[in-house]
């Protein structure tokens, strides 16, 4: 219980300073600016203009928070490091698996608030368009936080033995990029023989697969996430904040 | 937990991560070597890869295939005539020649495949305003492939293949029940207010008019749809079935 509670407080901490934080602000103008933008693009849709305004913004919202997530992620550690806030904390009688689940999950907490926000401007901007509420929409919105948590854990874990901030982000970015090209992955190791096909493989354990979260893309009754997703999920984000536990509990504070 | 077993659980975990979903995830999207880029996109199709963004950059192509659609092409042997002012557009009605417009239609569905509304908009303008029912076969046997249950797609097969036999009534029947669905392209609907007109069912025929007009955003086709509305209110009653 005593856990749970200090957990939630680092939390709230971690999530009221990031909303504070002048990004959040500047993410949340430039998402809607953004999702304004993508009205233009749903007039040239014609007859499609509430499918392309729904992908328009429901990408947008997605990157929007997964820059903000990364950037938090990569940054919010080093920098409690490097203003010595860690060691205050530390001095007290505060676990760091605690700590670190706290900072992780007031992130995350952000990301949320951030989908939330971005969530119902787009609703509205839908709404003033005329359009209802797109089918799959709360899918989406569940399939992009999922892969917003996977990916801000690991994040985290990086942001612990890299040398910076933009390193932590770069590899991030790459795992990213690299989570959503699982199902050609698949098919270039079926494809292949010999080491590449082994290789290939072994990225395959190594690398989160995104599109298993990726509601978004998929429309009709299989735009649902499905629970093994949400095990999956649980498992990466598990593994991330057992490794980051592991180089924070070897670090000198 | 010890420290030292702290890198194992983490390797667990993510073991455990990448085995759900290797085992639970079959990819409903056609693979790479699928997909053929017609024109200057490329780059536009990696990104639509590279961040899980298929829908938006199928939006994107389906845009650009309208534009391309939109866009008159000129007679061509107006084309030869020495002065300009004598060119006059051929594909004012979507009948021109549009070499591209398979390939174009056909990427849209290999990014997304479940942009049902694309294909038989595709489909439609291939067979019914450009003439070219084989191709219009090839993009449904391809969105297919990806969608066999699509019901709307064989209606529509079903349909090309009366409209080869040049009988409107049949392709009317088989393309009514789409009219209904949200996928229908306004395109499809005019063709089929086009087929009842044809077949002297005026009623069904400003059914489907007031309908576009009401429905859809795009004014050519609304124009077209009131224009079409009036002519057919001034039209005494016939009945259905005579050509």
């Amino acid at each position: 219980m005593r856990i749970l509670r200090l957990t939630w407080a680092v939390a709230v901490n971690s999530f009221s300073e990031s909303v504070r934080h002048r990004f959040f602000t500047l993410f949340s103008v430039f998402a809607f600016t953004a999702i304004y933008a993508s009205v233009l693009a749903g007039v040239m849709a014609v007859d499609q203009e509430a499918r392309v305004l729904t992908d328009f913004g429901l990408a947008l919202m997605e990157l929007t928070a997964l820059a903000f997530a990364i950037f938090n992620a990569a940054s919010v550690l080093p920098k409690e490091a490097e203003t010595k806030t860690i060691y205050l904390v530390f001095s007290r009688p505060v676990p760091r698996g605690v700590y670190l689940a706290g900072k992780l999950a007031g992130s995350l907490l952000t990301s949320a608030l951030m989908l939330a926000v971005m969530g119902a401007m787009h609703l509205l901007l839908l709404k003033v368009r005329g359009f209802g509420v797109p089918p799959c929409y709360g899918w989406a919105l569940a399939g992009s936080m999922l892969k917003l948590c996977v990916i801000t854990s690991f994040a985290f874990f990086v942001s612990l033995f890299s040398t910076s901030a933009v390193s932590t982000m770069v590899i991030s970015g790459v795992v990213w990029t690299a989570g959503h090209f699982a199902s050609e992955t698949r098919f270039l190791a079926d494809q292949s023989a010999g080491v590449k096909s082994a290789g290939l493989k072994a990225a395959m354990w190594l690398i989160p697969n995104l599109q298993l979260f990726n509601a978004r893309d998929l429309s009709g009754a299989a735009c649902s996430i499905a629970p093994p997703a949400f095990l999956s999920a649980a498992a990466w984000v598990g593994g991330s904040y057992l490794a980051a536990l592991w180089l924070i509990s070897k670090k000198e504070f | 937990m010890a420290r030292s077993a702290l890198p194992l659980a983490a390797l667990l975990a993510w073991a455990v991560g990448a085995a759900v979903s290797n085992s639970c995830y079959r990819s409903p999207f056609p693979p790479p070597s699928e997909i053929r880029t017609p024109v200057a996109g490329a780059a536009g199709d990696m990104f639509s890869l590279a961040f899980g963004l298929r829908r938006l950059f199928a939006d994107v192509w389906f845009i650009r295939l309208m534009q391309y659609y939109g866009t008159p092409e000129f007679c061509e042997h107006e084309e030869e005539e020495p002065s300009a002012h004598a060119h006059h557009h051929c594909g004012i009605n979507g009948e021109g020649k549009y070499p591209q417009f398979l390939a174009r239609s056909r990427h849209v569905v290999e990014i997304d495949p479940g942009f049902r509304m694309a294909a038989l908009y595709g489909a439609g303008s291939l067979a019914f305003n450009m003439g070219r029912p084989a191709e219009a076969r090839e993009l449904l046997v391809y969105a297919l492939k990806y969608s066999p249950r699509e019901w709307k797609y064989l209606n529509v097969l079903a349909a090309i293949g009366y409209s080869k036999a040049e009988d409107p009534a049949a392709v009317a029947a088989l393309i009514a029940p789409i009219l209904k669905d949200p996928d229908c392209p306004v395109m499809l609907k005019q063709q089929a207010a086009f087929l009842n007109k044809k077949i002297g069912n005026y009623s069904a025929a400003a059914a489907i008019y007031a309908d576009i007009a009401a429905t859809s955003r795009d004014l050519a086709y609304v124009r077209n749809a009131e224009r079409e509305l009036e002519k057919l209110l001034r039209k005494p009653p016939a009945r259905p079935g005579r050509g």
